[in-house]
């Protein structure tokens, strides 16, 4: 998506809701909007997760959320690393951008 | 339409018409054994239709369609009939079904639980069950397992059982004529011969089954036995099932518990023999 | 006649009480075909126990369309929101987005969007880099549409496999009534971020476009029963005015006419709506298309009224030797 680069900010909407169901490692999700199941691994689940209040955030907040419970190694590549997996997740629909 | 017929195979009615007579015939033949169902309400119309007015005569071919079709689906010579009907019916079920989740799988009962077996055309699974089904088990299906997204059980849906190729002989040699349909030679798939399910098959088709275990069966290769990981399952039987998108929810959290509950092994064997010790062998084990 | 059966059902849903077992596989054959079996099922209280799950089942099933119809569309929203211009939704989407009795029940496959024609590179290209791609690349077809027709060539998303149609009009260029498309967005409503759909005359015009004016009338009575569901949203006086300024009121006083006669009241019918009426009802009780002749006029017709004679007969050909010939 073009405009992906561009977006700062991020949230969760109360309507896209997901059922979720651990199989192995893998987490299941079924997005009821869209009908669709997804397969997700750490650390997706963790992000939807500190994203479920619904807050505005972007990379940068998210990442000092997550800080807070996990060790995240160098700040610059998980940065890089929340923000590729936050446009996955728009492309996808389980977020959106702010 | 001029000769027509109506079916119900497991939970599902099928009213089938052709423009010719043979297909029809050849129904009423192997599905002799099964309820009687004139003047019923069908769940599908098959429809067995010339592909133009002039070629019900000059070379006929049938367009297979009904409720639900395909409008680039290959004509078929008429000579393979029968297994348009089969097709007719197959396709109505796979685009059309959704009382339960339906999946591309054949599946066999002993002692009040199922054993479920997927995988690919040529996998074999189609041969497996009907060879367990004259060795003690009880035939539920050969091509679609119905699983039911309140009890977690499998229903059957025992249709004819197709053959291909070498199985035919395997098969055939153990049942006797009375039981097989004609040969149809060179088909899309080869030459296929149609198998009648045991008696006890049929009578007992409205009787479902708690799966107890899953195989991926591999026709063609030396024994081997490998556990597959959940997810692996998970995305296999999506891949194996028409309506599971269909379905919506309940697809997923029934098919998350069946993944969860039901143990699973994908199995390599070089020939029926092999693989019939090999299930039976799991089946104490796992079962 | 099967689909006379159905239409009759449709209208007064008590006549389903007095069918037998030939009747109803009849019925359902032909709501199936016409892809009318939702709306059948949400009309109908009752039905035999072997029925009511297959009504259940087109219930259900029609219901999930919907939803999966509203997330394309917000999907498709998401990827044209930078642009800026208005989006109008069309048809089945349009009708479950706002919650309208013609989305009751009803099928709906494609996403169809109106755009302004000014807009559409910049929506091609959008949609493009938002994972949308060509479904067939096809020279010929690419042109035939980019030269005549009044919408881009269907697009399918490569993850969720859903085509959509993005117009400027709702009419093609070569057909003879050229509706004002510019009115047609500046009249839309607002729905949600950035989505429309167009206002009530609007949308029984286009319905009556897309049925008389462009189709070969295939789907001919589920566009009937759209048109029959949105007309009490319509003040009649400002409908016909609003049709003649598209250049279609002689097609919306037609699909009125037939609206009525077929599911309402009834309606003193002319000579061509009975021909119109004839080829609808064209289905036996197993499904099938009856009075080939006739299916294959209006398919003649509907290239006629698209393109003028010398296009219709270079197009035909290319189709043919091709190997497309209508079913």
């Amino acid at each position: 998506m073009p405009q992906l680069n561009a977006i700062k900010a991020y949230r969760r909407d109360m309507e896209d809701v997901v059922t979720s169901w651990a199989l192995d490692d893998l987490l299941l999700l079924y997005h009821h909007r869209s009908g669709q199941t997804h397969m997700v691994i750490s650390p997706v689940p963790e992000i939807l997760a500190q994203m479920a209040d619904g807050a505005v955030l972007g990379a940068a907040d998210l990442h000092d959320r997550l800080a807070r419970d996990f060790d995240l190694g160098p700040r610059a590549d998980a940065l890089a690393e929340i923000g590729a997996h936050l446009d996955a997740l728009v492309a996808l629909g389980l977020v959106r951008p702010a | 339409m001029r000769h027509a017929t109506t079916l119900r195979i497991g939970p599902a009615t099928f009213r089938i018409g052709s423009a010719w007579p043979q297909p029809i015939a050849d129904l009423s033949r192997l599905y002799a054994a099964y309820p009687a169902m004139t003047g019923a309400i069908a769940d599908f119309t098959v429809r067995l239709q010339p592909t133009s007015l002039m070629r019900r005569f000059v070379r006929p071919s049938i367009f297979i369609t009904g409720d639900h079709g395909l409008a680039d689906a290959a004509p078929m010579s008429l000579s393979h009939g029968l297994l348009a009907a089969e097709m007719g019916m197959n396709l109505q079920m796979a685009l059309g079904w959704r009382r339960h989740l339906l999946l591309h799988a054949s599946s066999v009962e002993k002692d009040g639980r199922a054993l479920v077996m997927t995988g690919e055309s040529g996998s074999g699974k189609s041969t497996l069950a009907a060879l367990l089904s004259e060795r003690g088990w009880r035939l539920m299906g050969d091509e679609f397992a119905l699983l039911d997204l309140e009890t977690g059980a499998i229903l059957p849906f025992p249709r004819l059982v197709s053959l291909k190729n070498r199985a035919i002989d395997v098969v055939a040699g153990q049942v006797g004529d009375a039981r097989m349909g004609p040969l149809l030679r060179a088909t899309a798939k080869g030459d296929i011969r149609h198998m009648v399910p045991r008696a006890d098959a049929v009578a007992r088709m409205d009787q479902g089954a708690m799966p107890a275990l899953l195989l991926f069966p591999r026709f063609g290769h030396d024994d081997d036995v490998r556990l597959v990981g959940q997810g692996e399952i998970f995305m296999r039987l999506t891949q194996a099932s028409t309506n599971y998108v269909a379905l919506g929810e309940p697809a997923f959290a029934g098919l998350t518990r069946f993944v969860t509950g039901v143990p699973a092994r994908a199995i390599d064997f070089p020939s029926g023999e092999a693989a019939i010790a090999m299930v039976e062998r799991l089946w104490e084990e796992l079962a | 006649m099967s689909a006379a059966l159905l239409v009759r059902v449709l209208r007064d849903p008590a006549v389903a009480a007095g069918l037998d077992a030939a009747g109803w596989n009849g019925l359902l054959a032909a709501a199936r075909a016409e892809r009318l079996i939702g709306t059948l099922a949400y009309r109908l209280d009752d039905a035999p126990a072997q029925a009511r799950p297959i009504l259940d089942d087109a219930r259900r099933d029609t219901a999930r369309e919907a939803q999966q119809a509203l997330w394309e569309a917000d999907r498709a929203a998401l990827a044209l929101a930078p642009l800026g211009v208005p989006v109008v939704l069309l048809k089945g989407t349009a009708y479950a987005a706002a919650g309208l009795k013609a989305g009751q029940g009803r099928f709906i496959g494609d996403l169809d969007i109106l755009v302004p024609r000014e807009a559409m590179p910049a929506v091609e290209q959008a949609l493009i880099a938002a994972d949308w791609e060509w479904v067939k690349e096809d020279a010929y077809d690419d042109a035939y549409y980019r030269q005549w027709m009044h919408e881009l060539p269907p697009m399918i998303h490569v993850e969720r496999d859903r085509l959509i149609d993005v117009h400027h009009t709702i009419l093609p260029l070569t057909a003879r009534q050229t509706p004002d498309a510019a009115a047609l967005i500046a009249a839309a409503i607002p729905i949600s971020d950035g989505l429309y759909i167009l206002s009530g005359e609007d949308r029984i015009v286009h319905a009556a476009a897309h049925m008389l004016a462009d189709g070969d009338l295939q789907g001919g009575l589920r566009n009937l029963w759209d048109i029959y569901c949105l007309l009490p949203d319509a003040d009649p006086v400002a409908l016909q005015a609003r049709a003649a300024h598209h250049g279609l009121g002689a097609h919306v006083a037609q699909a009125r006419r037939l609206a009525a006669a077929l599911y309402g009241d009834g309606a003193r019918l002319t000579v061509w709506d009975r021909i119109v009426r004839a080829r609808l009802l064209a289905r036996d009780g197993w499904g099938r298309e009856t009075r080939k002749l006739l299916v294959f006029a209006f398919y003649l017709r509907s290239h006629w009224l698209r393109m003028p004679p010398l296009m219709l007969a270079r197009h035909l050909w290319t189709k043919w030797r091709k190997g497309h010939r209508p079913q």
